[in-house]
């Protein structure tokens, strides 16, 4: 009887430390943030991107198979549709050279493309990305007409989560022309980089 | 409502705490099926995180480069984890509060598992509502406070730990884990209000099946003693109709009943034993049934029922039956109509008793009857026949005796020549009237001597071919080689006569009778009827005719006395008992082999002896030897006293007489010296055998020579003559006398005796 009741114990401790150690595993990798480099303060001419003068130009990075990027896609169109039309946005994704259209043309492209209002361009071998300091797929830049960077980081709570976030009530508040509460925020996405994928940004 | 008194009723009890009972049986069902349900939902849920997290997020990229996501990972490992314990105790501890509570909180972390893989979407969110939901199946609320707990905690520690991750802020207060807690708990307070309905109608349910068990407990119990009461009952039929099968069986008196609108005849066993029915045949029409009656009496019984129809009186019929194997019964059968409120015969009903060992035993008793009253004609036959025969044979023995000497002193030319001679053949036939006489009644005295069967047999021939007539072959074969054997010889031919008249009553159309002797030895012991024969050497006189022989119930009667085929009248019955008397009494026994239509042999076996033959009886002569012996004659009759002194004084001795016992040995002894005393047996105060007795006390020297013409059994035992003793059968001639007197004189000492017996002694009718 104690033996059953000590081998029962024994199960729930195991079970919990099991799922216990599951869960903190889980939440690490969940909220572990990628990479970026100095993003340019000012919009950086002589690029394909046209700087929108009226409305505050929101350019993205992504990687199209990340699967964690699709979170940030639907935070993109949620924003988007907040923002009333106050923003232009571009995605670019990330493909590798020599690589057919086909490559990144997936369903995140053409969830993108879906999203009314928003230029969607191949950055091969991440020439773009590089220019403006993009290093992991959901990395956001928004500028304002005049060229000046006003935010710069992802608009995902953790990886690959959707929902409610400090990136995207950020660019919302600034598109409308108020303040944000950060101008900054980790990115959670693949890395763009061969070297390493979904590290933390030193925040600046 | 029930009230409190009721409620107290040692029944409310039981069925309150039934009640309870079915409830707690039901609800550990619904608990017991729900751990099934999860344990089957939860590993289905890991599969389809597995599946989701390689649908959603198979690999995850580094520029060019891809590996298997994490999630992946986080599926297969967490998930199996999240999963494993609850499955293990839905499994092992079905049923138990532990395990549904591990079930409500794994289902909870599956839920934050799947929320995560599939990014956060608010859809998946609904998973932790359909699991309360699901959870709910318990009807256990607890559970789903476990549930709410977990979530609470989940979103607790996240909020603290990584707020943006749940409530995308840096900073969230505390309150926010209330809030997404709060939207649980409001579906959890409407689930427990279902639970607590839910169980009130499984209570309402429990109520109602244990009240039913209470009433079907109730009808089940009556119908368990009606079912025993109707058992007991059926036990008790069950003997009774078996003690009546056996009263039936014991009183051979069995029922019956017919049903006249259908004319089916129904019986009890005894009945259908009793008529030889087959089981099967129960139920036979009554003109069927009437086919067993003997048709001598099957008019009668017709009547008799047809009286009871017109009559509706009960009706009492003593007939015959006629079984398969040809037998007869005696049935006494008793009947009675039963008719309808219109008069009409409905059914008769009736019992039939076996009165055939009744009919039988009367039989018999009359058999019986009839023999007694055969035996005391026999015996009144006997006792006239001994009357008779004593007076008679003095009569005879005077007219013979003096008819003898009148013959001898007459010329014999002389006319009276002739009347005397008829006088004395008459005399004669009247003696051997009586002697048969004597026979007939078994009064004889029996004398045996060693014989030859051959020489009896050859000595009767003619008079057997006279007596079985001319249509009748008579034919002997004789053994050459045939031992002796010791037996009174007028008795055998009496036996061989017997049995010869017998052959010719068979043969009433003619046939053949055969007569052998043979020599036979018996290795053992030979059982015939209730006689044994010993082992040893045996003659065998066999008589065969061809004729109608016999069944097998004739031959188990055929020596008992009184018993005849011949019909009262024609035979006496006597014939073949007497045979097998004498036979007995000589040592051996009858052996009968017989078929119908085929014919008899009756073998008579007779103990060899090697003795020597003794001399037959001596012819009748005319000589009268002569003496001067002094001879004293004691007869109460003065003709045949007369009559013996005449004979032997012409023969020259000295006679003195005497007219009673006392008398002569007064005479003795005044004078003993008596060479001879020749003395009547029949006489009153003294018998001739008493005054033998006595004067061979005072003169054993003095010869005795008893006469008479019957003796009453004072010489004889069983018929046979005492040892010892001297005899002259009455009446006798004078030629006989002075023979017999003159061999007995002549005979000195013991020798005597036996030389005597055998002359004149015999008894056989001429």
């Amino acid at each position: 009887m104690r033996k059953a009741l000590a081998t029962r114990i024994l199960l729930y401790v195991l079970w919990l430390s099991g799922i216990g150690t599951g869960i903190v595993i889980i939440l690490d990798y969940e909220n572990a943030s990628g990479s970026s480099s100095n993003a340019p303060g000012h919009w950086i001419s002589g690029t394909s991107i046209p700087l929108d003068p009226v409305r505050d130009t929101l350019i993205m990075f992504a990687h199209p198979r990340c699967p964690c990027t699709r979170a940030s896609i639907e935070e993109l169109n949620r924003l988007l549709a907040e923002s009333n039309g106050r923003i232009a946005a571009h995605v670019f994704f990330f493909r590798p050279p020599n690589y057919p259209a086909d490559w990144s043309h997936t369903e995140l492209w053409r969830n993108v493309e879906a999203i009314p209002g928003v230029t969607v361009q191949d950055d091969v071998n991440d020439t773009i990305a590089r220019r403006f300091g993009a290093e992991t797929s959901g990395y956001v830049l928004l500028y304002n007409p005049k060229g000046q960077l006003l935010f710069r980081g992802g608009i995902t709570a953790s990886r690959g989560h959707a929902g409610d976030n400090l990136g995207e009530s950020a660019i919302i508040s600034l598109a409308m022309g108020g303040s944000a509460a950060v101008t900054q925020t980790p990115v959670y996405g693949c890395s763009l980089l061969d070297e390493s994928n979904c590290q933390r940004t030193i925040a600046p | 409502m029930i009230s409190s008194a009721t409620q107290n009723t040692p029944g409310v009890v039981a069925v309150s705490s039934r009640i309870t009972e079915l409830f707690n049986e039901q609800w550990q069902n619904i608990i017991r099926h729900t751990d099934y349900l999860f344990s089957r939902l939860m590993v289905f849920q890991w599969f389809f995180a597995v599946a989701l997290a390689l649908w959603f997020s198979p690999r995850t990229w580094s520029g060019m480069n891809s590996r298997i996501h994490p999630h992946v990972w986080f599926a297969i490992f967490l998930g199996g984890i999240i999963t494993s314990l609850p499955v293990y105790m839905a499994r092992k501890f079905p049923g138990e509060a532990l395990t549904r509570h591990t079930v409500a909180v794994g289902q909870m972390l599956m839920s934050a598992l799947l929320i995560h893989l599939t990014g956060g979407r608010i859809e998946t969110h609904f998973h932790v509502f359909g699991s309360l939901a699901i959870l709910a199946f318990y009807r256990d609320w607890p559970i789903l406070v476990s549930a709410t707990i977990v979530v609470y905690v989940d979103h607790l520690l996240r909020g603290f730990f990584w707020p943006q991750s749940v409530y995308g802020v840096l900073h969230a207060s505390i309150w926010r884990s209330f809030e997404h807690a709060g939207w649980v708990l409001f579906e959890v307070v409407f689930l427990i209000i279902s639970i607590r309905k839910s169980h009130s109608e499984m209570m309402l349910v429990a109520q109602r099946q244990a009240q039913l068990e209470e009433l079907n407990g109730s009808i089940e119990q009556t119908v368990a003693e009606r079912t025993a009461e109707l058992t007991r009952e059926n036990a008790e039929r069950r003997k009774s109709q078996a003690q009546l099968a056996q009263a039936q069986q014991i009183a051979r008196l069995g029922s019956w009943e017919w049903d006249i609108g259908n004319n089916r005849v129904i019986w009890s066993d005894e009945t259908r034993r009793l008529y030889g029915w087959l089981p099967e045949q129960n139920g036979l029409t009554m003109e069927m049934c009437l086919e067993r009656i003997h048709p001598d009496d099957l008019q009668y019984v017709k009547e008799i029922m047809a009286e009871s129809f017109r009559s509706g009186r009960p009706f009492t019929c003593d007939h015959r039956i006629v079984l398969p194997d040809g037998s007869q019964r005696f049935v006494s059968a008793r009947g009675e109509v039963e008719f309808n409120e219109f008069g009409g015969p409905v059914k008769m009903v009736g019992t039939a008793q076996d009165m055939t060992d009744l009919k039988q035993t009367e039989q018999a008793l009359r058999r019986s009857e009839d023999r007694l009253m055969q035996s005391q004609k026999m015996e009144a036959v006997g006792r006239l026949a001994g009357g008779v025969a004593h007076d008679f044979n003095n009569i005879l023995t005077v007219i013979g005796g003096y008819c003898a000497m009148s013959l001898q002193t007459l010329d014999k030319s002389d006319p009276l020549q002739k009347n005397i001679t008829e006088i004395q053949n008459a005399s004669e036939r009247a003696a051997s009237l009586t002697r048969q006489l004597l026979a007939f009644s078994r009064k004889q005295v029996l004398q045996p001597r060693v014989l030859q069967m051959n020489e009896v047999v050859q000595n009767m021939e003619k008079m057997l071919r006279r007596l079985i007539g001319e249509d009748i072959e008579l034919s002997t074969v004789f053994d050459v080689a045939l031992g002796r054997v010791k037996a009174d010889p007028g008795q055998l031919e009496q036996v061989i006569m017997n049995l010869a008249v017998n052959a010719r009553d068979a043969m009433p159309r003619g046939g053949k009778l055969t007569i052998s002797t043979s020599n036979v030895v018996i290795g053992h012991e030979l059982k015939f009827r209730n006689r044994t024969l010993d082992v040893g050497e045996y003659v065998v006189l066999a008589i065969t005719d061809n004729g109608v022989g016999m069944t097998e119930e004739v031959k188990a009667h055929l020596f008992e006395p009184f018993f005849t085929t011949k019909g009262l009248g024609k035979g006496t019955g006597l014939g073949l008992a007497t045979c097998y008397g004498i036979v007995s009494q000589s040592g051996g026994d009858i052996h009968v082999y017989s078929e119908p239509n085929c014919g008899t042999t009756f073998k008579i076996y007779l103990p060899r002896t090697d003795a020597s033959l003794e001399p037959g009886m001596i012819a009748a002569t005319s000589d009268m030897p002569a003496g001067s012996e002094s001879i004293l004659i004691v007869e109460d009759d003065p003709a045949v006293r007369r009559l013996a002194v005449v004979i032997l004084r012409n023969c020259g001795y000295k006679i003195q007489e005497s007219n009673n016992a006392f008398e002569a040995l007064e005479v003795i002894r005044r004078n003993p010296n008596f060479d001879l005393v020749l003395s009547d047996v029949i006489m009153p105060q003294m018998s001739g055998k008493e005054l033998s007795d006595r004067l061979r006390m005072q003169c054993p020297q003095t010869r005795i020579l008893l006469m008479s013409g019957y003796t009453d059994d004072a010489l004889a035992h069983h018929g046979v003559l005492d040892e010892g003793l001297l005899f002259l059968e009455k009446p006798f001639s004078p030629a006989r006398l002075a023979a017999k007197v003159r061999e007995i004189l002549d005979t000195p000492g013991p020798s005597a005796v036996e030389s005597s017996r055998m002359y004149g002694t015999s008894l056989v009718p001429a």
